[in-house]
């Protein structure tokens, strides 16, 4: 878990090792503090037989090269303290139709989908009202969830402008998407009908 | 080159060490000899990768260091490996630690990619796997393994950890409880704020700034079931934001990685149950 989450950790573990036992001229060259033998008693010497490139694991050779990439989204940025470390972290003000009365829809909406998906095919016959609010829920629903996504990746304290830009690109996305479920509702044969035949194909 | 430097900080750190070790080692020997002249248990060898940095060299980068070390002759806890590194091996070796029995937190650190107390957390006695000790995931590093954990204890604070009652008691003298409504602080109370828990959840290491994290959360939960505190709706209130608490998406690390076994996880869906009806 920390190697991943630490891709610069990961990436010294891993040059460690392959230029411990390989080409290590260009890597001593750049990476002087790695390439020191450690304390251990196990300390290979630094320069070795060329073949022994062949024998390094693939596992390490890939993991060094998704690891050695330097991240460009969002690199962490030195700390900063608000007021002293003695104060309290600010408390926001409170907005209940983005907490509690946003939590509660989300689930009412996951919960209330597990019956609508299932009725058309349990009851076998195929009703527009049924499927018209089962697309109505799952857009909602699907809107709600990449909603999560976009306050949980692209922070407003950082990235303001590309917040506010993914907020209307999701918000067209849902319309467009609504609007191709309303059509494809009206004017053909409908989700659930159009599931069946997929399946049945 | 990293054994010369090693010597060096031994000789110039701690004089003292230089007199003591042939006696205190000469003293090892002549005991071991006498107890069991004929037969010398089997070395079990093992390896630990640490992770260094220095603050004083700030352009270098962090690196793993590693220590072998023979388990016969250490404690069976991560935390006596450290401390025996620390004393016999490298002094300059850097990390938290204070009761060395799981009840003051200073220990939590990433041991083989689990976040856990050194002091809680055996040292798995198969040789053949290395060991390695990062720490704790998404925290700024002061040295070594100690994290900065300014902003967790900030949080901790906003919530105000403390009961709040200002009615005065009936009896004029204590607030009292009964069983049952003390037997709901079970499972809140012994949390020990060591941040394994936070610092194993995705969504606090994205948005450690606004969102809480599951410690902070559980203590929250602590003083909402409190049945002697009388700002519960203040404390809701305080949550009831798109960041503070909602955050938690339920990936359930944190009840995962608990060294002390308790659930954060269930304490912040109660919470958002309290707050949903």
């Amino acid at each position: 878990m920390a190697s991943i989450v630490r891709p610069a950790v990961l990436r010294q573990t891993c040059l460690a090792t392959a230029s411990k036992r390989t080409f290590s001229t260009k890597l001593s060259a750049s990476f002087p503090a790695i390439n020191k033998p450690a304390t251990s008693v196990l300390s290979r010497p630094a320069v070795r037989n060329a073949f022994v490139k062949d024998a390094l694991p693939s596992a390490v050779r890939v993991a060094a090269f998704h690891a050695s990439g330097r991240q460009a989204i969002l690199p962490p940025l030195p700390q900063v303290i608000d007021g002293t470390a003695n104060d309290a972290a600010p408390v926001p003000p409170p907005s209940p139709s983005h907490g509690s009365y946003h939590w509660t829809f989300e689930r009412l909406i996951s919960a209330g989908l597990i019956p609508l998906t299932i009725a058309p095919f349990a009851a076998g016959s195929l009703n527009p009202t049924t499927d018209a609010i089962l697309c109505a829920a799952i857009l909602i629903h699907s809107h709600i969830g990449f909603e999560s996504i976009v306050i949980d990746y692209i922070p407003t304290k950082r990235l303001p402008k590309t917040r506010v830009l993914f907020w209307w690109g999701l918000r067209l996305a849902t319309v467009v998407v609504g609007v191709g479920l309303y059509e494809f509702e009206t004017n053909d044969v409908g989700v659930t009908e159009a599931i069946k035949r997929i399946w049945h194909a | 080159m990293a054994a010369r430097l090693t010597t060096r900080a031994f000789t110039g750190l701690r004089p003292s060490l230089r007199m003591q070790a042939p006696l205190s080692l000469g003293l090892r020997s002549m005991a071991s000899v006498a107890s069991t002249p004929s037969e010398e248990p089997q070395p079990k060898t093992k390896i630990f990768h640490i992770y260094r940095w220095n603050p004083d060299e700030p352009a270098s980068k962090p690196r793993m260091q590693t220590y072998t070390l023979d388990l016969n002759k250490t404690g069976p806890m991560m935390l006596d490996a450290l401390i025996r590194i620390k004393n016999e091996v490298d002094p300059t070796l850097t990390f938290r630690r204070s009761c060395r029995e799981g009840i003051c937190g200073s220990c939590a650190m990433n041991i083989d990619g689990v976040n856990t107390l050194a002091c809680l957390c055996r040292i798995p006695t198969d040789t053949t796997k290395e060991t390695k000790i990062y720490p704790l995931p998404h925290t700024y590093v002061v040295k070594d393994i100690v994290p900065d954990l300014t902003q967790f204890y900030k949080q901790y604070k906003s919530i105000k950890p403390y009961l709040q009652h200002s009615t005065p008691a009936p009896n004029g003298k204590e607030y009292l409880q009964s069983k049952e409504e003390r037997k709901k602080l079970d499972g809140l109370y012994e949390c020990i704020l060591c941040a394994c828990c936070s610092t194993s959840c995705p969504s606090y290491w994205w948005n450690s700034e606004e969102y809480l994290g599951p410690a902070v959360l559980l203590q929250s939960y602590r003083w909402l079931a409190d049945s002697r505190d009388e700002k519960k709706e203040e404390r809701k209130a305080a949550l009831d934001n798109s960041m503070s608490l909602y955050r938690c998406h339920t990936i359930l690390n944190c009840s995962r990685t608990c060294p002390k076994g308790l659930n954060p996880g269930l304490a912040i869906a109660e919470i958002k149950k309290e707050m949903a009806f």
